[in-house]
């Protein structure tokens, strides 16, 4: 088992001037934090337009600055939405390799399509059309790492022959992911031979099914990469404190507001009636986790509470066949910044070793990829 | 905390229906035709809504047309424009006036769901190309709408939101202004999604000054069995939104 931290980047009302920057100024020291207590990957959203809930819509800038402020941890690009309204497909390549180069080799690619009318409707996006330009997307990106000269002629975008450049630092390129919300996208994961990046926050049961049915479709898959990325990451909050009454409601009270702030934004679904988007999406499976419990109840995914309970969810992933957690470690600024620091240290310092001889299982994300560094 | 409204709506009130009673029976209305257009608002977001209620993002207009060719009043047809909201963080659209075609239908939309619908000349035409709707009031036209280029999806592709009736309501003894939920179940028979267009609208008359359909989102056709339900929840539009919403004890 590894371990991961997630940023959202969600800046609470009133916006002074300097509030966008303190929020970005406390992600960035809990990055170097993570990396210093060897945390495996950072990753960090594209989101548009969704206010107090992510304004973090440039990441793969956020994850430079992380790069150069770290030294070991990975950066998690993720996930990219695969739209050419919201980006074009050639830039994707460009900017992920660039950020490749910069970190030495630390980049980790995931893919996606966006899950509201907000950000589809911002950019003047047809919802019809996004699994088809996510799946286009994802199978020429790979050509464009790794071919010399690139051409193509598609349904989302056409190209006449050119060099892109430049190319990443990973070869033959690196480890790609696809963001699992919806039901069945974790087919389209395996299928293509992808990592499947969960983010269905506490759900540990409904992800072992996913699970099953990844490592089973994967054997037998036809990779859009030159390598097959079999990992499957989840996503859960994290807030873990000596008190484990004061850890589980701080945690559960950022979860809430995560919730909530969420829900205000515009699900495709409510928006556009299209059965592209059947699922209602990562938003509504967050709500259902956190409140599918009894009152009082901690979901049993949810990685929050005393060192002992957090290191039982842990377990609960692991059994799940999870290959990472990736924490979300503060929501809204409602946990002051020392307490999240304080956080993270003491699961570095409790949690996480009971889980260090897992890290010699073999295959962990891109290690079918040659890196340089 | 997402931004709130801050419209008074105790001014609009008085002309919506007093309810004596909360305990409502279900309706079945079969085989309606419901047309929805979508379009995201413009102007102030929050200049709509009451206190208890958060914008969406983006905040929305929705215009719905239920042609319902029988029921236990008789066929009648009903028109709501609403704004699209959040009451916590539920979807709901807000409902402070629309107009209804049939006396008998107004009257009993008003007294049992609080509906704060009027008489009005309400036309809903719907064919295979195209379906449209016009409202007529004291000889105006004040809604002038359609759904072009429909193309066939399936029931289980719409969503739509629960509405929240402007109302009025004797209270622990005071006479108060409440958003009643009426959430309808739907039981799709046929539906069609095209794009929505709106050749006239004048928000004065649908209680919503100052909003315009800025960017046309989606539109849907839907052939529908409607339930009306028992009332379960209100919300108390001048209450800050955690503490606003009430359930209504079980009849």
């Amino acid at each position: 088992m590894k371990f991961g931290v997630f940023f959202e980047i969600s800046v609470p009302r009133p916006w002074g001037p300097e509030t966008e920057y303190n929020v970005y100024q406390n992600c960035l020291e809990q990055a170097r934090l993570a990396d210093e207590l060897g945390f495996d990957q950072a990753w960090a959203v594209e989101h548009h337009f969704l206010e107090e809930y992510s304004h973090c819509s440039a990441p793969e800038i956020f994850l430079t600055a992380i790069a150069m402020q770290t030294k070991q941890i990975r950066v998690g690009h993720g996930i990219v939405t695969c739209v050419p309204e919201l980006n074009n497909p050639i830039r994707s390549a460009e900017r992920a390799a660039v950020l490749d180069l910069v970190s030495g080799g630390r980049l980790e690619f995931g893919t996606g399509r966006s899950a509201t009318w907000t950000e589809l409707g911002g950019f003047g996006a047809n919802p019809d059309e996004t699994k088809k330009t996510w799946d286009e997307y994802v199978r020429v990106i790979p050509k464009m790492w790794t071919q010399e000269r690139f051409s193509h002629q598609g349904r989302a975008f056409s190209m006449p022959e050119r060099t892109i450049l430049p190319k990443p630092y990973q070869k033959p390129h690196p480890p790609m992911w696809v963001a699992v919300t919806s039901v069945g996208t974790e087919i389209d994961a395996a299928e293509r031979g992808l990592g499947s990046l969960g983010l269905s926050f506490g759900g540990v049961s409904e992800m072992a099914q996913k699970i099953s049915g990844y490592r089973k479709r994967i054997q037998s898959c036809d990779p859009v990469g030159e390598f097959v990325n079999e990992q499957v990451n989840t996503v859960s909050f994290l807030y873990c404190h000596e008190d484990d009454e004061k850890g589980i409601r701080t945690g559960q009270q950022m979860a809430g507001t995560f919730n909530y702030l969420s829900e205000q934004t515009l699900a495709t679904r409510q928006a556009y009636p299209t059965p592209s988007y059947l699922s209602p999406g990562l938003l509504y499976q967050l709500r259902q986790e956190s409140t599918s419990t009894p009152e009082g109840k901690v979901p049993q995914g949810l990685t929050i509470g005393d060192p002992h309970r957090v290191a039982q969810a842990v377990r609960n992933w692991e059994e799940a066949g999870v290959d990472r957690i990736n924490f979300l470690l503060n929501v809204h600024e409602t946990v002051p910044q020392e307490d999240v620091l304080a956080s993270l240290r003491l699961f570095a310092r409790e949690v996480m070793p009971q889980f260090a001889a897992a890290d010699e299982k073999p295959a962990p994300a891109g290690a079918a990829a040659e890196n340089h560094a | 905390m997402p931004l709130t409204g801050t419209r008074d709506l105790s001014s609009i009130a008085q002309s919506t229906p007093l309810l004596t009673s909360l305990d409502t029976e279900p309706w079945e209305l079969k085989g309606a035709k419901h047309l929805q257009l979508h379009f995201e608002l413009g102007g102030d977001r929050q200049a709509l809504l009451p206190p208890a209620l958060h914008p969406s993002i983006p905040p929305t207009l929705l215009i719905n047309v239920t042609a319902v060719p029988d029921s236990e009043v008789g066929a009648f047809t009903l028109a709501t424009v609403r704004v699209g909201c959040r009451a916590g963080a539920r979807p709901r659209g807000l409902l402070v006036r629309g107009y209804c075609d049939s006396t008998s239908a107004t009257k009993l939309l008003r007294e049992r769901w609080g509906f704060p619908v009027d008489l009005a000349e309400v036309c809903f035409d719907a064919g295979y190309a195209s379906a449209s709707a016009n409202v007529t009031s004291n000889n105006e036209t004040i809604l002038d709408g359609d759904l072009i280029d429909p193309q066939p999806i399936t029931g289980a592709d719409v969503q739509y939101m629960a509405s929240l009736n402007l109302a009025r309501t004797n209270w622990e003894g005071n006479e108060e202004a409440i958003l009643l939920q009426v959430d309808p179940d739907y039981t799709f028979e046929h539906a069609q999604r095209g794009r929505p267009r709106l050749n006239s609208f004048k928000e004065i008359e649908w209680g919503l000054p100052g909003a315009s359909a800025t960017h046309p989102i989606s539109a849907s056709l839907t052939t529908v069995d409607i339930t009306l339900p028992s009332l379960r929840y209100l919300i108390h539009p001048n209450r800050e939104p955690l503490a606003a919403v009430e359930r209504l004890p079980e009849q």
